[in-house]
């Protein structure tokens, strides 16, 4: 009799057990468990040392904080700043997520709105946030800084209008101005007596001239099809009217019928010749790197990318200059392509004020000085290039401070159907598998059905 | 000891459960969702009707989806499947006797490696410019292309990728069921004259046809299934040219926000490996002896 008893009792505590690991399974919030969903999460660490502590107590605040940026140096000097902030504010905790560019873009999206929505989180210029702050999930800025005008002044302006919607709300701070300029090899062009080209024409000639050298022209990989986004976000900048393109950019307006945009298209084929061979088989990085290496007389690069390069050779002498102009073009040549970068707060965030306070030290002028020398980057806030002897990146910080407009990264500024389309029909292009007419009527059909999407499924 | 006769029941509950909760429920809902707007971040749903299913099946990527499934489909049948039961009937004749360990180890190890892994690999041996193929094709002056970045080769090279993995895997699977072939049967047919390849067709396969229906089975819904060897490599470029459904799939829920354009493709994806899981059974008549 014993026995069965004893059997049975063994047999209910196998049973509560595999009971209890279910429950366990279901309940678990943290991001490892989810991961297992995708197994391409090459780039994402999270933070083990920080274990989360219940804030019902009021002592310890843990503040969620997603970034994008998980390759070295910068990983390790966010790290390093938010560990600092902890240091200071003992009551503050921060639990860190990241991961690398793509993997981001699709990850934030499951996060964001769940239980475990990130309090503090990387999020680019443009409909790719909008998207959230229609469903009310950003938390507006704006009365902050209405109300601590010291802190609106201390950043800049030209940058901060860019998390700015139309109707004025602020929603995001910068964390890295960027922008787009065309690098190019310094001894190349003093090699083969090539002058920087100020127009269209004459980028042509020095293309010309290298290919004639056997030098690679412009190095470009096009395997990640933002690559290419950022050539014909300039071009339909430099060919579509502001007002025309402006009205195109919003998912609710989008039409995509201005011949601008087919010239836009034109000009890229134009260089295509020009560029690394089979750029949809190579990686933007090697495209870097290629030029890095002095295989290459030019590269249409970000700002941002000027750590990378000295890294990967220290000894690179280069020079920049911004994309030449194309005589007759009916847009704007103003335009600087390239937005700051920056955080935004969860509007589901039970810390409002501690996360804005975090922000407003994290991404000011004592760090910014620290960043930008330490890894490259400048802030928004003003005055951050005192002791900074990098000529390169005080050179590039002129460029953004001196330009009278900034434009939006293409697949970041458009809504994401039509932002497929044009990034798939662009890749056909690059391949000669397609006409710029008939990528424009491609990108005519999906901006007529955005005109539907966007906004339905939500509680507007 | 008598056993009530609900004790049969009571065991089989919790595993029944299981599969309730994480199989079949979901499919249902998945169903349910498919006729919704909605994204992983929205507050509430839209009704859209048969919406989602128009746009799906009206989809110029469609019938460029259906193609690189069906094509990864053969292609693994006759190199996974074929050639994998070939190097198993090789592996389990007079050949191999000596190193036979030795070499299915060899052929398997290939399919421990995690898939992401593998993709990443890949791409820089279909490297252009810097890659191992190209490199060897030049030293012998032959022409170079650009394999993952041509979008008429993308597909092929994935594909040609994965048949390097999941052979092996085939291979295992068959040797099992050889192994268990009595060695009777093969004596006496040796004794009757029968050549070797006699012997496989008409001996060794014939009373390992169960096995390679379930190989035939798990190929052909993994070609459907077919998601992360495509993300690690291309992502569905050059242009849409690799693109596929698991991938499609994958990309509205979490690229568009459009969980309901992915449930339609998850339910598109159910359905055809459904069909063709009973079509094979039929076909061969599988389970009656």
């Amino acid at each position: 009799m014993k026995k069965s008893y004893l059997r049975r009792a063994l047999v209910f505590i196998l049973a509560g057990t595999m009971a209890l690991s279910l429950m366990g399974c279901g309940g678990e919030k943290e991001s490892p468990s989810r991961d297992t969903s995708k197994e391409a999460t090459s780039g994402e660490k999270t933070s083990n040392e920080e274990t989360k502590k219940e804030a019902t107590t009021g002592e310890q605040k843990v503040i969620k904080f997603m970034h994008r940026f998980p390759d070295e140096p910068y990983n390790s000097f966010i790290e390093g700043k938010l560990h600092e902030y902890e240091a200071s504010h003992p009551d503050i905790k921060f639990k860190i997520t990241s991961a690398q560019n793509q993997e981001y873009k699709e990850k934030i999206k499951v996060v964001v709105g769940g239980e475990d929505t990130p309090d503090i989180f990387f999020s680019w210029v443009g409909d790719f946030t909008y998207r959230f702050i229609r469903e009310n999930l950003i938390l507006d800025l704006t009365p902050y800084f209405e109300a601590d005008p010291e802190w609106k002044d201390s950043l800049i302006e030209s940058q901060m209008k860019q998390y700015t919607t139309e109707d004025g709300m602020i929603y995001g701070v910068p964390f890295r101005l960027d922008c787009k300029l065309f690098f190019y090899n310094a001894d190349i062009f003093e090699q083969n007596d090539l002058k920087v080209p100020t127009t269209f024409d004459e980028l042509i000639d020095v293309c010309e001239k290298l290919k004639a050298a056997g030098i690679t022209p412009i190095s470009f990989g096009n395997m990640e099809p933002w690559s290419a986004s950022h050539y014909i976000g300039t071009l339909n900048q430099i060919c579509v009217p502001d007002d025309v393109r402006e009205k195109d950019y919003k998912p609710t307006s989008g039409e995509f019928t201005h011949p601008g945009y087919v010239e836009a298209l034109e000009y890229y084929q134009k260089l295509l010749p020009y560029m690394t061979e089979n750029p949809n088989g190579v990686k933007p990085d090697m495209g870097r790197t290629t030029f890095a290496m002095g295989n290459a007389g030019m590269y249409y690069a970000e700002l941002i990318e000027i750590p990378y390069i000295k890294m990967e050779n220290p000894d690179m002498k280069f020079g920049m200059f911004k994309f030449p102009e194309i005589v007759g073009a009916e847009g704007n040549q103003d335009i600087l392509t390239g937005v700051p970068e920056g955080f935004v707060v969860s509007s589901k965030t039970k810390y409002p004020d501690e996360c804005v306070e975090f922000l407003k030290w994290f991404l000011g002028k004592e760090v910014g000085t620290e960043q930008c020398q330490e890894i490259g980057w400048f802030n928004a806030a003003k005055g951050t290039t005192e002791g900074l002897t990098d000529q390169a990146l005080l050179d590039g910080y002129n460029v953004i401070m001196e330009s009278k407009a900034m434009g939006a990264w293409l697949d970041n500024a458009l809504y994401s159907t039509v932002v497929d389309e044009y990034l798939t029909a662009v890749s056909d292009l690059t391949n000669g598998d397609i006409t710029p007419k008939k990528v424009m009527a491609r990108i005519q059909k999906k901006a007529v059905e955005a005109q539907t999407l966007v906004g339905a499924g939500s509680t507007k | 000891m008598r056993t009530k006769k609900t004790t049969p029941y009571l065991y089989m509950l919790p595993g029944v459960f299981m599969v309730l909760v994480f199989v079949y429920i979901p499919v249902i809902f998945n169903f349910v969702y498919s006729f919704f707007r909605l994204s992983s971040y929205s507050a509430g749903k839209t009704f859209v009707g048969f919406d989602n299913y128009r746009r799906f099946f009206s989809d110029d990527i469609f019938p460029i989806m259906l193609k690189n499934n069906f094509l990864y489909c053969i292609i693994s049948l006759i190199v996974q499947v074929g050639f994998g039961t070939i190097v198993a009937l090789l592996l389990e004749s007079k050949l191999a006797v000596k190193f036979k360990n030795v070499y299915r180890n060899i052929y398997y190890l290939p399919a421990l490696i995690s898939i992401t892994a593998v993709g990443l690999m890949f791409t820089f041996i279909y490297e252009p410019n810097m890659g191992f193929i190209n490199s060897v094709l030049k030293v012998f002056d032959l022409p170079t292309r650009s394999w993952l970045g041509d979008s008429k080769l993308a597909i092929y090279c994935i594909i040609a990728m994965s048949q390097w993995q999941f052979t092996g895997y085939i291979t295992l699977l068959m040797v099992v069921a050889f192994q268990n072939i009595s060695t009777d049967y093969i004596e006496a047919a040796e004794i009757d004259g029968a050549g070797p390849i006699r012997r496989a067709l008409n001996i060794q396969l014939p009373l390992a046809k169960e096995q390679l229906l379930v190989c035939i089975i798990i190929t052909v819904i993994g070609a459907f299934k077919l998601y992360t060897e495509v993300y690690a490599t291309t992502s569905g470029g050059p242009g849409n040219s690799s693109q596929v459904l698991g991938l499609y799939l994958y990309q509205q829920a979490f690229l568009h926000d459009d969980l309901g354009m992915a449930a339609v493709a998850g339910v598109f994806i159910f359905a055809i490996t459904v069909v063709l899981s009973i079509i094979q059974i039929k076909i061969t008549g599988s389970g009656k002896d």
